[in-house]
């Protein structure tokens, strides 16, 4: 194969220790009708670009265009955002406030046109993540100054390689050009950074389907069990079609009996009802410390709010705000009152501004509460020690 | 990088008998190293095991961090409510530690960017390392928001993305959102430009590198460099409009930030010196902390003839003129006030300087306006242990600096009623201690896994003498 062996034998290097020796070679070389193809060298040496007559980047224009992009987009989804798609007033501005979109829009800028520039370098320098690394040559990201080129018409190696020593070329060999005889790695050629991406794609997929799925983190988004979870029933306070009311939750029929409540009491509202439940309702709970227990629950968290921690009206809500003062619990009247009177007031309300209570607590919360309420009325009762603070 | 003149070594109008006077013909790196030794030096720790200092330094770092990380799960599994914070001091530690931190980060960009463009060659020493630093103290500040909206993974909900929400966006309005979008951008630009800075470096190192899977990963990293002219040719035009755009964007960054204070209209925090002001601390904090670590990093590295005692002198003319802008915001600040005639502004400061936080107060003038002004003398700019001292007395000053103007402006409310006094809780101090933890620990592992110092660039400038 004559041909490719003369491409092949046509190309060589010539290494220097200088980057100045570097300069008058490249200038030698061209001036003598060579190719200079590249240089290689450890860092960019100055006057160079002049020699090898390479022309201006053309990377600011990408700049531009890219900041001009990132500013529209900057500008544009601002005003959209604020003044159509959300428009809400906010700190008496107006909904486009061009002094407040500034910030923002200058720092899209830069992030558009400094990304975008560095991924156009990229491109056009064919910079890109390797295995194999083209052109490489020993020494040039250490100390070496290297120049490849392709000889002229009619000019033998040995002449060439004669000339770059008296420059001062430490070696100068021929190049066997592995741009097409190197052992390329599979993943470097773009069948194989397209198989890469491909092998990725399911990750991408994965992690994309993540981000459209989680929408809470509060809740549980993903259900593992197909759904199995969720039921397919309507659900109680969901709408209806054709129920009565429209609505899915009915009122159960006339005369329906509960089978964990208790049957209905049989007292109503009123005074005289109240009396007849003092006279006639015993407390069913012993003052036992867990029954005791659970009255305190109940009354702290309901009944203290405005009867006071200690029965004394000084609750948290209402007398502290300078509201009415509910029926002091530890006065002589209440005292006196008989459990089923208490129990009648808790759950139907008082003669005066208590509300009834008895379909927010349990039948029990309530008989349990006056235990408490016995117990505050005795520690009332009780008489200070002297010197002790309360 | 190639230029033409810059400080150290001066233009050429300097007459022959003065410039060593003037400190202009001396060159940048000592030691007259040749290009392969420059390679040896400043790759060789990166191929080294680490000596027995660097594992008892990461492990106090890490066990730092450690604290943090204990910090951080109280706050986020029992909430705000670990903090010290009440109802009238409702911003404190975490946001004096984040602009503490944005702060630092500012050395950086300025050293890659402005003294690039401003053509100060011995920048080269110097600013591989401070870019790292300013990628570093980025994260570190931007854990305190984070963390502070107690729902840490719900940070992405101050991004503008489609939501089902109904048309919901962010308030594009709000300053707490530009300081989004500043400091992501920051972060962006800065990691981008670093990692550009060190492509040739990372493709020495792959061409040095010794075991397989190193040599992959550096291959992969190093995106196939191989020194052509072409690519350098572009490469410089690159760098070139990075730094360019760095320069505004750092100048932005701490503007916005201070737009977090100067918008609103709490009296001490309503005031246009604000992004100026901030801007000027900022690279005052930046360099000392650069400073610090560079005369640590130096002395530990045996990296003395990189970083010469030239390049420090250098950085501590930039301290002591940006402390003198601080310290003339201060008085400026004081001067607002009393002309403005508002009687709250006016309480404010004097409060500020005779209040119960007086004594944070002259902490912070003690340490950024009075411990700069030691740098008047040679003696002390080019003595390292003295400059350690100084630049760390800095950095806590500035840090007092952020918590005087955060805390004293908001602890006296219009009404009495509403005054309070803040202190830190230990789980906020243990997130301080953590985010040093996070930045050394960083460093260290820099100082041991890349280049330390930007190989490519020192090598352009070593034999500067020639040309």
């Amino acid at each position: 194969m004559p041909i490719t062996e003369s491409l092949c034998n046509s190309r060589f290097r010539a290494s220097f220790a200088e980057p100045d020796q570097l300069l008058n070679a490249v200038k030698h070389l061209r001036a003598a009708g060579h190719r200079v193809l590249d240089t290689y060298t450890p860092f960019p040496v100055h006057g160079m670009d002049e020699a090898m007559g390479l022309k201006p980047s053309r990377l600011p224009r990408a700049c531009l265009a890219f900041a001009v992009l990132g500013l529209a987009i900057a500008v544009g989804f601002q005003v959209w955002s604020s003044a159509i798609d959300y428009p809400l007033r906010t700190g008496g501005k107006p909904l486009v406030a061009i002094p407040a979109f500034i910030p923002v829009a200058f720092e899209l800028t830069v992030l558009l046109a400094g990304l975008g520039v560095v991924a156009s370098f990229f491109v056009v320098s064919h910079l890109r993540p390797r295995f194999h690394i083209p052109d490489l040559h020993p020494g040039s990201s250490d100390d070496r100054f290297i120049v490849a080129a392709e000889l002229g018409p009619d000019v033998p190696f040995p002449t060439v390689a004669k000339e770059m020593s008296s420059l001062g070329a430490t070696e100068s060999c021929l190049l066997v050009d592995d741009r097409f005889h190197r052992e390329s790695s599979f993943w470097d050629r773009p069948a194989g950074v397209g198989t890469l991406l491909v092998a990725c794609l399911p990750s991408f997929l994965l992690v994309g389907s993540v981000l459209l799925l989680n929408r809470d983190f509060q809740q549980r988004n993903l259900s593992w069990d197909g759904g199995m979870g969720a039921p397919i029933a309507a659900q109680a306070y969901d709408s209806s079609g054709v129920l009565k009311g429209g609505k899915v939750l009915q009122p159960p029929p006339p005369g329906t009996l509960s089978r964990s409540a208790s049957p209905a009491l049989a007292f109503l509202a009123g005074k005289a009802e109240a009396e007849r439940a003092g006279r006639e309702l015993p407390n069913p709970f012993q003052p036992t410390q867990a029954h005791f227990n659970r009255g305190k629950v109940v009354y702290e968290r309901v009944c203290a709010t405005c009867h006071g921690r200690e029965g004394d009206n000084n609750g948290s809500v209402i007398v502290a705000r300078g509201a009415f003062a509910p029926t002091l619990l530890v006065s002589p009247v209440v005292r006196d009152m008989p459990d089923g009177r208490i129990f009648h007031i808790a759950t139907f309300g008082g003669p005066t501004k208590m509300q009834g209570y008895g379909d927010l607590l349990s039948r029990e919360d309530r008989w349990k509460v006056i235990l408490y309420v016995r117990e505050l009325q005795k520690a009332a009762a009780r008489p200070i020690p002297a010197g002790g603070q309360p | 990088m190639a230029h033409e003149a810059d400080v150290l070594t001066g233009p050429a109008d300097v007459p022959i008998g003065k410039a060593d006077h003037y400190g202009h013909n001396l060159p940048l790196i000592d030691g007259n190293k040749s290009y392969h030794q420059v390679t040896e030096e400043v790759f060789g720790p990166t191929e080294r095991r680490p000596p027995v200092a660097w594992w008892i330094a990461i492990s106090i770092t890490l066990s730092m961090l450690m604290v943090g990380v204990w910090g951080g799960y109280q706050t986020v599994t029992r909430g705000i409510g670990t903090w010290g914070l009440n109802r009238t001091v409702g911003w404190a530690f975490d946001i004096t530690n984040f602009v503490f931190w944005v702060g630092i980060g500012h050395a950086g960009t300025l050293i890659s960017a402005i003294l690039f463009l401003f053509r100060q060659r011995w920048r080269t020493s110097i600013n591989r390392a401070a870019e790292a630093m300013t990628i570093f103290a980025v994260m570190c500040a931007g854990t305190f928001p984070i963390i502070h909206m107690g729902r840490p993974w719900l940070a992405f909900w101050a991004t503008p993305y489609p939501n089902s929400r109904g048309p919901l966006w962010v308030n594009f309005k709000s300053p707490l959102l530009w300081d989004v979008f500043a400091i992501s951008t920051y972060f962006i630009i800065s990691l981008t430009f670093w990692y550009i800075g060190l492509l040739p470096d990372l493709a020495t190192q792959r061409d040095r590198a010794t075991t397989k899977w190193k040599r992959t990963l550096l291959s992969l990293f190093s995106l196939g460099w191989n020194g052509s002219n072409r690519t350098w040719s572009r490469y410089e035009t690159v760098y070139m409009l990075l730094a360019g755009l760095s320069t505004p964007l750092v100048v932005s960054v701490h503007t916005i930030v201070s737009m977090d204070f100067a918008t609103s209209v709490i009296p001490g925090w309503h005031a246009t010196i604000f992004p100026p002001y901030f801007v000027a601390g900022a690279v005052f904090s930046g360099f000392a902390m650069v400073l610090t670590l560079m005369i640590i990093a130096r002395k530990v590295m045996n990296l003395e003839e990189y970083i010469t005692t030239r390049h420090l002198e250098a950085m501590t003319k930039v301290v002591l003129a940006t402390g003198m802008i601080v310290g003339t915001a201060y008085a400026t600040e004081f001067f607002t006030a009393w002309y403005s005639g508002n009687p709250y502004e006016r309480y404010v400061f004097l409060n500020r300087a005779l209040g119960p936080y007086a004594w944070a107060y002259w902490m912070m003038v003690g340490c950024n306006v009075l411990s700069p002004q030691f740098f008047w003398f040679k003696k002390v700019r080019t003595t390292p242990w003295m400059i350690l001292i100084l630049s760390i007395f800095v950095n806590i000053g500035m840090w007092f600096e952020r918590f005087v103007i955060i805390v004293t402006s908001l602890h006296r409310d219009y009404l009495p009623s509403s005054w309070a006094m803040y202190r830190p809780t230990f789980v906020e101090v243990a997130i301080f201690i953590g985010s040093f933890g996070l930045f050394f620990t960083l460093f260290l592992l820099f100082t041991r896994v890349l280049p330390m110092i930007a190989a490519s660039e020192v090598k352009g400038v070593l034999k500067n003498a020639d040309h």
